[in-house]
C-alpha cells in the first residue's frame, strides 16, 4: 500500500543542482495545494451543514460566514425535538442492521457455494446475479410495492429490508466470492479428512480468514442502506416507521426552510455514518482494493 | 468419488438457496410483474388491467402528444448527464489518483476525506447542497470575495434554467469521484514499478509517464468507472428528486424521474404501465451500453 511507483513522483528530476531541487520543492508544493483544494471540495457542503446547524435564526438568514459568530447548541437541541429523531434514529438502526446481517448470512454462502464448490448450474447463476446489476432501480421499485401490499409487508421494516438485500446481491456476490477464492484449498481438505462438514468449514475456517471483506460488504450495504430514500419514501405511510431520511424531509416540507434546523436536521443524518465509516474505514479500502486484483 | 460429488453439489444447492429464494421473489417476480404491466393499462387500483399491447412504447416514443414530448425532452437532458458525468468523473479522479498516490504523507487522511461525499451522499448533503447554492448562499458569496462576483448566479445556481442542469451535473461527479477515485488508486498501486522505471530511463518525464505509459495501463478501470457511471446517469434520478424536483420549469427532468412520476406520482390516472414500459427502455439502454462498452474495452485490449 505504502510503495510509491517512481514515476508519480513529480518533478523528478536528473541532476542534482539548485535549481532542479527548487524546481523539485514547488512541484511538492503545487502537489500539495491541488490535493488540499479537492479535500475543501469534498468537504465543503459539509461544511456549511456544520455551520448553519451551530447558528441561529437570524444568524443563518443573513449567511456569508462559515464559523458562526455566536454558536449555539439551542438549533440542535430544538430541531431533535421537533420531531420524533430519536425514533427516526432507532428505526434507520434497524433497518440498516437487519439489511447488514442478512445481506451478510446470505451472500457471504452464496459466495462460498460459487468459489469453493461445485455443483451443476454454477457458473450460470453467479452470471444471472452479476447481471442483475444493471436492472435499474425505477424498473423494479413498482412492482415491489404491489407485490408487498399483496404479501401484506408494504409500510413495515421487513417490507424495506427484502429489497434492500436482493439489490445489493450483484456487489456482495461479486466481493465475496472473490474473497473465498483467495483461501488455500488445502485447508479446507485438510479439515474433511478430519471429519469437519460442509456448514464447519464454512464458518470455522472460511469465515474468519475473510474478516475484511464482511466487513466491506457490511460498509457497503451499510451507508446507501442508511442514507435510503426512494423506496422508504414510497412505502412507508405511518410516521412511527420513519427512517432519519424521510424525518428529514418532513422537517424540511413542514416549515418554509429554516436552514438552520434543517442544517441540524441533516448533521444529525449522516453524523453516524461519517462515524461508522471512520472506524471502519481500513477494512474497506483493503476490501476493496482485493476485490478488484481478485 | 461420486457420493462425494453429490455431497458437494447438494452443500452447493444449499448455500445458494436463501439468495435464490429471495430473488425468485424480490427479482424474478417482480421483474416479470412490471414486464406484464408494461402491456397493460391500469391506476393500481381497479381489478383488472386494460391489455394494450405495445401502446405504452408508443405513447411514451411518439404518439401520446401528453407523454412523448415531455419524454424527448427528459431524454435530452438525460443524454447531457450520460455524457458529462462520465467524462468529467474520469478528468477528475484519475488526476486526483495520481496526486494522491504520489502524496507521502497524509495519503491515509486525504484518502478518507475524499470520500466524505461517498459516505454522506443522500437526502442530507443534497439539503446542504440546496443550501449553499440558494441566491445568497456560499457559492456565490466565494465567488464574490474572489473577485469572480459577476458569475455569481442572483437567482440561485438552481434557479437559473441556464444554470440548473450544469449544477446537477456538477453536484452528481462530485458524488461520483470518490469510488472512481479509489478504483484509480488500486490499480496504480498495482502497476508493476519496472514498468515506469523503464519509461524514465527513455527519458519521459512525469507528465509524459502519465500520459502515454500510466494512463493506458488503467483502461480496465477508465472501462468499469465510465460504465458504472453511464449506468447511474441514465436511472439514477434521486438527485434530481431531492434538488430541484425537475425544474425549474421541466429544465432538469431527467428519464428516470420522469418514471417515477409515471408511477408514482399521478394518483388514479392509468399511467402504471407507461412507467413499466419506460423502466424497461431505460433496461435496454443500459443493456446496449453494457454490451458496447464490453466490446470497446474488448477490442482495445
Amino acid at each position: 500500500m505504502t510503495t510509491i511507483p517512481l514515476a508519480s513522483r513529480p518533478g523528478r528530476a536528473p541532476g542534482a543542482g539548485g535549481a532542479a531541487r527548487a524546481r523539485r520543492i514547488s512541484a511538492r508544493v503545487l502537489v500539495g495545494a491541488l490535493l488540499a483544494l479537492y479535500g475543501v471540495i469534498s468537504v465543503y457542503p459539509f461544511l456549511w451543514m456544520v455551520s448553519a446547524a451551530f447558528k441561529n435564526q437570524v444568524e443563518v438568514v443573513r449567511g456569508g460566514h462559515l464559523i458562526p459568530h455566536h454558536p449555539t447548541v439551542h438549533t440542535l437541541v430544538d430541531t431533535w425535538n421537533q420531531l420524533h429523531f430519536f425514533r427516526y434514529f432507532m428505526n434507520s438502526l434497524e433497518v440498516t442492521a437487519l439489511t447488514v446481517v442478512l445481506t451478510l448470512a446470505v451472500y457471504a454462502a452464496a459466495g462460498y457455494a460459487f468459489a469453493v464448490l461445485d455443483f451443476p448450474g454454477r457458473g450460470a447463476l453467479q452470471k444471472l446475479f452479476v447481471a442483475l446489476l444493471f436492472v435499474p432501480g425505477v424498473t423494479v421499485m413498482l412492482p415491489i410495492v404491489l407485490l408487498e401490499n399483496k404479501m401484506g409487508i408494504l409500510g413495515t421494516h421487513m417490507g424495506l429490508v427484502l429489497p434492500f438485500v436482493n439489490g445489493g446481491a450483484p456487489l456482495s456476490v461479486l466481493l465475496m466470492t472473490g474473497a473465498f477464492a483467495t483461501v488455500p484449498k488445502e485447508l479446507r481438505e485438510s479439515a474433511r479428512v478430519d471429519g469437519a462438514n460442509e456448514f464447519h468449514i464454512f464458518t470455522r475456517i472460511y469465515l474468519p480468514l475473510t474478516r475484511p471483506a464482511l466487513i466491506t460488504v457490511a460498509l457497503i450495504t451499510a451507508i446507501p442502506t442508511w442514507n435510503e430514500y426512494l423506496l422508504t419514501r414510497v412505502s412507508l405511510n405511518d410516521e412511527s416507521t420513519y427512517t432519519l431520511p424521510l424525518g428529514l424531509q418532513t422537517l424540511a416540507a413542514q416549515n418554509v426552510p429554516h436552514y438552520n434546523n434543517l442544517m441540524a436536521g441533516a448533521l444529525i443524518v449522516v453524523v453516524p455514518v461519517i462515524l461508522l465509516f471512520l472506524s471502519l474505514q481500513r477494512y474497506f479500502v483493503n476490501g476493496l482494493v482485493g476485490a478488484v486484483k481478485g | 468419488m461420486l457420493r462425494r460429488r453429490t455431497y458437494e453439489a447438494v452443500s452447493g444447492y444449499l448455500f445458494v438457496a436463501p439468495a435464490v429464494v429471495l430473488f425468485a421473489v424480490m427479482g424474478l417476480y417482480t421483474v416479470g410483474y412490471g414486464f406484464l404491466l408494461s402491456f397493460a393499462r391500469w391506476n393500481g387500483f381497479a381489478p383488472h388491467w386494460d391489455w394494450v399491447g405495445l401502446q405504452n412504447y408508443k405513447d411514451l416514443l411518439w404518439q401520446n402528444p401528453a407523454y412523448a414530448p415531455r419524454l424527448h425532452h427528459a431524454a435530452i437532458h438525460t443524454l447531457y448527464v450520460m455524457v458529462a458525468v462520465p467524462l468529467l468523473t474520469v478528468l477528475v479522479s484519475f488526476p486526483l489518483a495520481v496526486l494522491l498516490n504520489s502524496a507521502k504523507r497524509m495519503q491515509g487522511v486525504l484518502r478518507s476525506v475524499y470520500f466524505v461525499p461517498y459516505v454522506t451522499s443522500g437526502i442530507a448533503v443534497f439539503f446542504a447542497w440546496q443550501y449553499i447554492l440558494q441566491p445568497d448562499g456560499a457559492v456565490n458569496s466565494v465567488l464574490s470575495t474572489l473577485g469572480m462576483g459577476s458569475l455569481a448566479q442572483p437567482q440561485g445556481w438552481l434557479g437559473n434554467p441556464d444554470t440548473a442542469l450544469p449544477t446537477m451535473i456538477v453536484v452528481t461527479v462530485w458524488g461520483a469521484v470518490p469510488v472512481a477515485m479509489l478504483l484509480y488508486l488500486t490499480g496504480l498501486q498495482g502497476i508493476d514499478r519496472s514498468v515506469l522505471e523503464a519509461s524514465q530511463l527513455d527519458g519521459a518525464g512525469w507528465w509524459r509517464t502519465n500520459v502515454s505509459v500510466v494512463w493506458p495501463l488503467v483502461r480496465p478501470i477508465t472501462s468499469i468507472v465510465v460504465l458504472l457511471n453511464l449506468r447511474d446517469s441514465l436511472q439514477g434520478f434521486q438527485t434530481f428528486l431531492v434538488m430541484t424536483n425537475g425544474g425549474p420549469g421541466d429544465h432538469t427532468n431527467v428519464l428516470g424521474l420522469e418514471a417515477y412520476r409515471l408511477a408514482f406520482l399521478k394518483d388514479l390516472a392509468p399511467t402504471l404501465g407507461l412507467a413499466s414500459a419506460l423502466g424497461w427502455i431505460l433496461f435496454a439502454a443500459a443493456l446496449v451500453i453494457a454490451l458496447v462498452n464490453l466490446r470497446v474495452m474488448r477490442s482495445k485490449t
